[in-house]
């Protein structure tokens, strides 16, 4: 009892201390959309206090700026989100698997706090940097490896308008930022100044750079049949028929690509962990590890998300969310309570199909950790340079038969019109 | 403290020991695959690299050395017991086994026929714990994680019934010159037969998704090929020589205690690469489980289980030499007795010390990416080796 | 055939006994005379009696299944190589070295056993040579049985029986920084006890 009420102590005191002046600063100095032909003051807006339907303008036009777009929705935070989620789903699905329980002691249910658990380890622990290491890189490269994750973030559309930086040639940009985790791993592999990285750098390198090519030429097929290098542009050309069903090569060598680009196992020879004990990760440690999963896992929704852009047809769906919750527009209560202004049915059907098809293929990915051995590194270099360019090119093949014979492509038997 | 560590080197240096020594040629790499590394276990061997390829391999046991061949002449034949089983813990049914055959022949007791079936049992169970433990390690070798799980948690039926007969889940001290501890708890039979039959279903699973994985070939097959005529000369025991080829288990060609009234096939490959030495144990779990319900089958109804001895048995001078089939491969014990209850010298001789020469003989040449798949199918257990 | 322990033959070489053992037919002075030696066993070992000559060659034990031989360390080369290529005795299970300060001596074992004879493959032979204590120096075996290196290594760190010719005479299981006696000597106590 005495615990609760210290607890709503402490937070009279910090929201009368903080948390208003903190909103009269950032009252001041944001600029306000009018509202209803009135230049919104902070007083105006407190006066929500008393008649709430005056929030909705305000959460609409902060729906569409940048830094909500960039920071939260579908920036970084929606990111790391589902990367967080994907990381706890993970480890229950393993276990389950393996026969095994996974996280169970934290949080009430199953261990749902498990994440934060550990998160809050991560941040405690003792950061040790080897000696004779490169400083500036040693601590720039888990930083500039989550940055790079979220950039590809930033490309992919969720939503139709929802993209954060819509790019004219958006695929194009992906892959140029995906070539950056190569030299990422081989930088902090070598300012680590040990055996163990240096190997698991070389190995990340290779691995990297043999599955970069089957990687876009599997996408450049998807490109032929859509005509675009818009993401955006491609995830409405799949509209009726899903490029899957047109080429499913190509997905498949997507896949396994991307599979290769994660350092997923059977591809996680960077990180042997039994040959070179953690190979480029090895000297990390605390924060350094922390970020690096993060990123790690934001690429895998990255990964996944692009997969789902390319070639599952994005957003399509069908609509089982109500286009509008209310019939005409509403004033007062009943306008707040359906959302005036801010709900759009089409937008949230968009969000929730792509979320459920992106979470589909995340359990794809996780699936093999649970079934297979690590594969050989002459193995991997042999399949990533031979097999997969010549399935891509098969598809290749595929795709322009399919726009010559008049089946998809502008003016195509399967086009919509 | 510069100082200090010039000064161990050249002491060191003066009994002929030689350290780590980077080698001169640049283009080749010192990796010490060490006593603190995830694929290795408490065994350091230092490989130089050139490129993937190994080029030399240098074997460096003694981490967890204990003198335990010293210790045994310190104490009474009893009393060994205990420190004698730390060098396998889970199988240690067997590595007191053959030390109970040989002080049993050095002083004369003769076992009663039930404690003799209740220690053929608790040696194969042991030889079940040690060979799924082994097994979950090469998955992890491998880099398969539901290959280490699986074994893992089938073991602990296993373990479970070591702990109704021997109260211990592991070091269960249970072997005693004379025959065993104590009789087998009520139930146990049954239970015993319940977790065999579950138990063989899941090797039969086992084979069907941890073998027939491609990757899993892929990363085994044609690796570390021992031929014949090689395991024959290195002197290499166990799992290691039955899988080039050479049909030989102690059980079946020195039967000690029971094993002459059992019968069982003696599992063996020929291709002697990475796959066969692990396909092997798998062989041999299958066929202890027959050897398990013919044991349980043939065991007399009641009788005494260990022979009426003093607390510290002698015997007339003399020496024995007895071995045993372990799941690592034959473990022989030496021991000289000089008429005194202490004994005089006991050598241990263990089969991961012998399948150690096989190391630097298969790695040298083949690829680093290949060494754990290597390594750990030498059924190699490194605690054992230092003893 | 299991071993039955209460059938004892008589050894006649015991640690207490000062070197060297008469030959094993002798009625030396041994208490009882139990069963006699068998004949299979007592077989191999005139093999290799009438190759070398009773002189060279000391039995001190025949049992089932067990034979005990002891020869001079010039001679061990030899005799090892004589026993591979013609009995089949075709590795060696492993090499110990006891340490006897009452006769002054260490005795190095060698078990040899057969993985290709099938009428041997029970059957260990050991051969045995004695050496001084203060001056340990044995010829190596290792290029007659290879399976000996690690062993013969062991036994120079631990008894301090150096090999001639065994490439590595060095620390193998102990401590880096090990400068104590050879642990297995009689003179090294644990500490403590």
């Amino acid at each position: 009892m005495a615990s609760i009420i210290r607890l709503i102590l402490w937070i009279l005191i910090i929201v009368s201390l903080v948390g208003l002046p903190l909103i009269f600063i950032i009252l001041f100095y944001l600029p306000l959309p009018p509202v209803n032909g009135d230049v919104l003051t902070p007083y105006l807006f407190l006066s929500m206090m008393v008649d709430p339907t005056r929030t909705l303008p305000i959460l609409h036009f902060i729906i569409h700026t940048d830094l909500f777009k960039v920071a939260v929705f579908p920036g970084f935070a929606f990111a790391a989100l589902l990367a967080a989620v994907t990381i706890f789903v993970e480890r229950k699905f393993l276990a389950k698997m393996q026969l095994r329980i996974g996280p169970l002691y934290c949080g009430k249910i199953e261990g749902i706090l498990q994440l934060l658990a550990d998160g809050l380890k991560l941040i405690a622990k003792e950061i040790i940097i080897p000696s004779g290491a490169d400083k500036p890189i040693f601590w720039a490269a888990p930083i500039a490896f989550v940055a790079t994750a979220a950039a590809v973030v930033a490309l992919i559309p969720v939503a139709p308008g929802w993209v954060v930086a819509n790019v004219n040639v958006g695929i194009i940009a992906v892959f140029a930022i995906l070539g950056f985790f190569p030299l990422i791993a081989l930088l902090f592999s070598w300012a680590s100044n040990s055996k163990y990285p240096f190997i698991g750098g070389l190995r990340a390198l290779h691995q990297m750079i043999a599955f970069e090519i089957p990687f876009f030429l599997s996408a450049l097929s998807v490109v032929i049949l859509s005509g675009s290098l818009n993401l955006t542009d491609i995830a409405k050309a799949q509209h009726p028929y899903w490029y899957i069903f047109f080429l499913p090569i190509s997905a498949f060598v997507f896949f396994i690509s991307s599979l290769a680009e994660l350092e997923r196992i059977p591809f996680d020879l960077p990180e042997a962990e039994s040959e070179i004990v953690a190979g480029w990760l090895t000297e990390t440690s605390g924060m350094i590890f922390g970020l690096i999963q993060l990123g790690s896992y934001v690429k895998v929704y990255a990964l996944s998300a692009l997969f789902v852009v390319l070639f599952l047809g994005g957003w399509a769906g069908p609509q089982i969310f109500p286009k509008e919750l209310a019939h005409g527009p509403t004033a007062g209560l009943m306008g707040l309570l359906t959302l005036q202004g801010v709900y759009n049915g089409v937008t949230v059907n968009a969000i929730f199909w792509f979320t459920v098809k992106t979470f589909g293929i995340i359990m794809l990915m996780l699936l093999p950790r649970g079934i297979s051995p690590r594969i050989r590194i002459d193995i991997l270099l042999h399949t990533g340079w031979y097999k997969l360019i010549v399935l891509t090119f098969i598809n290749m093949f595929i795709a322009l038969a399919l726009i010559y014979g008049g089946i998809l492509g502008p003016g195509g038997l399967l086009t919509a019109h | 403290m510069e100082k200090n560590l010039e000064h161990q080197i050249d002491e060191s240096e003066k009994l002929g020991m030689q350290i780590v020594k980077e080698s001169e040629d640049d283009r080749l790499m010192t990796l010490s695959v060490g006593p603190q590394h995830p694929g290795s276990g408490h065994f350091r061997f230092t490989i130089k690299v050139d490129g993937d390829y190994v080029v030399h391999c240098d074997p460096d046991p003694g981490y967890v050395h204990r003198g335990e061949e010293k210790m045994c002449e310190y104490r009474s034949f009893i009393q060994n017991i205990p420190h004698l089983e730390r060098p396998v813990i889970h199988d240690s049914a067997n590595i007191t086994y053959s030390y109970s055959l040989a002080v049993e022949e050095l002083v004369g007791i003769q076992v009663p026929r039930r404690g003799q079936f209740i220690r053929a049992i608790a040696s194969e169970l042991d030889r079940q714990i040690y060979t799924l433990y082994w097994l979950a390690i090469y998955g992890i070798f491998l880099g398969h994680s539901t290959m280490f799980m699986w074994p893992t948690g089938d073991r602990e039926l296993f373990i479970d019934l070591m702990d109704a007969l021997s109260g211990a889940r592991v070091t269960h001290a249970f072997n005693i010159p004379g025959g065993v501890r104590n009789d087998i708890p009520d139930g146990f039979k049954d239970k015993c037969l319940r977790h065999i039959s579950y138990f063989e279903k899941r090797l039969k699973e086992y084979e069907d998704i941890f073998y027939t994985n491609p990757l899993f070939i892929q990363r085994t097959e044609g690796v570390g090929i021992l031929t014949k005529e090689d395991a024959i000369g290195l002197g290499v025991t166990g799992s290691v020589l039955r899988a080039s080829g050479v049909p030989y288990d102690i059980r079946k060609a020195e039967p000690y205690d029971v094993y002459n009234e059992i019968d069982f096939k003696v599992q063996y490959m020929k291709s002697g690469d990475s796959l066969a030495r692990a396909y092997v144990p798998l062989l041999d779990m299958k066929e202890s489980c027959h050897i398990m319900r013919q044991l349980l089958d043939k065991m007399p109804e009641s009788g005494e289980v260990r022979a009426k001895l003093q607390p510290t048995p002698k015997g007339p001078p003399g020496e024995a030499y007895r071995r045993v089939e372990s799941g690592r491969g034959a473990l022989g014990y030496y021991i000289v007795s000089d008429g005194s209850p202490k004994p005089y010298r006991v050598k241990i001789s263990v089969g991961s010390f012998r399948n150690m020469i096989a190391l630097p003989h298969l790695l040298v040449g083949s690829k680093l990416a290949d060494m754990p798949s290597v390594y750990w199918s030498l059924n190699y257990w490194p605690v054992e080796a230092d003893r | 055939m299991s071993q039955d322990p209460k059938n004892k033959p008589v050894d006649s070489t015991t640690p207490s006994q000062p070197p060297p053992s008469p030959p094993a037919k002798a009625a030396a002075p041994p208490a009882k005379k139990e069963t006699e030696v068998p004949a299979f066993e007592k077989g191999l070992v005139s093999q290799i009696i009438s190759r070398f000559g009773d002189d060279k060659i000391k039995v001190a034990y025949i049992r089932p299944l067990r034979m005990k031989v002891n020869v001079e360390p010039l001679d061990m080369v030899e005799v090892a190589t004589f026993i591979r290529d013609n009995l089949g005795f075709d590795h060696a299970e492993s090499v110990t070295g006891t340490d006897y300060p009452k006769d002054n001596q260490i005795e190095v074992i060698y078990q040899l056993g057969s993985y290709s004879k099938d009428d041997i493959a029970a059957h260990i032979l050991s051969l045995t040579t004695r050496t001084s204590r203060d001056d340990a120096l044995l010829p190596t075996l290792i290029n007659v049985y290879r399976s000996a290196e690690y062993h013969e290594r062991e036994t120079f760190e631990m008894l301090g029986v150096y090999f001639e010719g065994h490439p590595r005479n060095e620390r193998f299981l102990l401590p880096e920084d090990w400068a104590d006696l050879p642990p297995l000597r009689k003179e090294f106590r644990i500490r403590g006890r």
